[in-house]
């Protein structure tokens, strides 16, 4: 019975182990495309440099932008040509057609379409753009996912927690003649819970031990095999701090016992 | 030391167990409580150690409010009042003196103090040479006092039995009627529900007799089947008195 629960609570831990660092690397990944995202905010011809620069100025105090580039004209052409080189003649560029433009990231990508509203609104503002396809499917992609984890996670610790509850509920009926006399001498609740408590606890840690060893094997066998089997990949390597990560899976085993456990020797003790 | 005050009890499946009971036991008396089957003995003993709740009125224990004890605070209650058993309810797989000793340590109590009380009960009842012997090798009498050892061991003030001897023969009866009534001298209020007119008879304590789910009787010096029986019997002897009633089945013991 006892194999079951830890069992349970290694193949929980291992799963949520997976799930966050799949998570850790996709966001790194996406968090790469969200800081490429930009908003180009183009002047009006009636905007002098400074009229830009008081912009620019005024932008940055907006909590929600990281950073602000002023982008004169000619600067602006000389990086349209450079992206554009080998895909059209830029010679034919004669007269520069650029305005003055302000180049504006931000912190959240949430916060990407009302930044583009309020620049859009500012005097002497043109026009805007930014990649807004992309940044709402990101975000959705990024919304599904969170979601989809949650729910993935919530379902592991309830599962875990329920064949703990199991295992201990057996040991409780096992140990029932016992329990009954504790309780007609007067021991107290804590001290007749305090023996299966322990033993969800053991149940949790251990399972969470053998998670973390598993995981550990993962993270210094696996991943470097993968990393070298898929170069254009960009995994670039967890930087994250393994021993913390692993300490927070032993928390989650040993709470998962704890609660677990918990509930069903109260509720064999209320009956 | 224990008083009921306009108590009813009512269980979740709507059985009327008790119905207006009205009842003081004083400190340090014996009390015998006698009945039909199903009327409501063992019902009343539960509410003394807060097994059961009442649906009605207020059951004081050793001045405290029992019916309305927090669940916290029910092991303080429960190291008070010991409780005694027909079936012993030792644990099978622990000797005589794990099982008194156990009802100690699992209250918290020092190893110096375990050593030193669980001896003390033993030898009180009588089962101090049998302490290392586990409850399958011994009398159903014997299992009974140790039973009671355990039940002591906290060093209760109250000790409540129910149909403590129900198991028992004659012989194992009288000894441990006899080990109730030393308890009693030494101070401890003894409230004992029995079927056993032996027992009651024998003592000639307070007999509360319930009867329909209410006090019918309450007799100072009673009798199992209530003093009446002793003017109706005029002259004759009690012991007889007794043979002739359990010949209409009302006494297991006599009509074994
Ligand atoms: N846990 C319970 N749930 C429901 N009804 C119960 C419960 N315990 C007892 N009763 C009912 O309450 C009534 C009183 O029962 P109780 O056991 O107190 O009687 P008693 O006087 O001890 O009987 P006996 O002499 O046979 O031991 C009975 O009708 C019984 O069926
Ligand atoms: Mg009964």
């Amino acid at each position: 019975m006892q194999v079951t629960a830890i069992g349970t609570v290694t193949v929980m831990i291992l799963l949520l182990g997976t799930v966050l660092f799949a998570q850790e690397t996709l966001g790194r990944i996406g968090g790469n495309e969200i800081a490429k995202i930009e908003i180009s905010a183009f002047m009006s011809d009636k905007a002098s440099p400074a009229d830009a620069k008081r912009l620019a100025a005024a932008l940055k105090r907006d909590p929600r932008v990281k950073s602000v580039t002023y982008v004169p004209k000619a600067a602006g052409l000389r990086q349209m040509r450079d992206r554009l080189r080998g895909q059209i003649d830029t010679s034919l560029l004669t007269s520069n057609p650029l305005p003055d433009a302000l180049r504006i990231r931000v912190v959240d990508p949430n916060a990407v379409h009302a930044v583009a509203d309020v620049v859009r609104k500012m005097p002497n503002v043109a026009n805007v753009e930014y990649q807004r396809d992309f940044v709402d499917r990101l975000l959705r992609l990024y919304d599904v996912m969170s979601k989809v984890s949650v729910a993935f996670i919530a379902l592991l610790v309830i599962t875990a927690a329920i064949i703990i509850s199991n295992t201990i509920r057996l040991t409780v009926y096992a140990r029932r003649r016992e329990i009954a006399i504790m309780q007609l001498v007067g021991a107290s609740g804590t001290y007749i819970r305090l023996p299966f408590i322990c033993e969800g606890l053991l149940d949790g840690v251990i399972g969470a031990v053998l998670a973390v060893g598993l995981l550990a094997v993962g993270r210094w066998q696996l991943w470097p095999r993968l990393e070298s089997a898929l170069p254009f990949f960009p995994l670039q390597q967890a930087d994250s701090n393994f021993g913390l990560f692993a300490l927070q899976l032993l928390g989650v085993g040993a709470l998962v016992g704890i609660v677990a456990s918990w509930i069903s020797v109260g509720r064999y003790l209320r009956t | 030391m224990i008083a009921l005050r306009g108590v009813t009890l009512i269980y979740p499946n709507g059985t009327r167990a008790l119905d207006g009971i009205d009842l003081e036991i004083a400190k340090g008396s014996f009390v015998f409580l006698v009945g039909h089957s199903g009327t409501g003995k063992s019902s009343l003993l539960r509410l003394l150690y807060r097994e059961q709740r009442p649906t009605s009125g207020t059951v004081i224990v050793d001045g405290v409010e029992v019916d309305k004890l927090r669940r916290a605070k029910v092991p303080e209650l429960r190291r008070k009042v010991g409780v005694v058993f027909q079936d012993f309810k030792l644990l099978l797989d622990k000797t005589i003196w794990e099982n008194v000793a156990f009802a100690l340590q699992v209250t918290g109590a020092r190893t110096r103090d375990v050593m030193r009380q669980v001896p003390r009960v033993l030898d009180l009842v009588g089962m101090a040479h049998k302490s290392r012997v586990f409850p399958n090798e011994l009398s159903g009498g014997e299992q009974q006092r140790a039973a009671i050892a355990r039940a002591l061991v906290n060093n209760p003030k109250i000790l409540l039995c129910d149909e403590p001897t129900g198991n028992l023969d004659p012989v194992n009866t009288n000894e441990v009627v006899d080990l109730l009534h030393r308890i009693n001298l030494k101070g401890t209020t003894v409230v004992v529900a029995t079927h056993n007119a032996l027992a009651v008879d024998r003592m000639r304590r307070r007999v509360i007799r319930l009867e329909h789910r209410q006090v019918l009787a309450d007799d100072e010096r009673g009798l199992y089947h209530g003093i009446e029986s002793e003017s109706r019997a005029d002259g004759e002897d009690l012991a007889l008195a007794a043979r002739v009633r359990s010949g209409l089945g009302q006494d297991p013991i006599l009509s074994e």
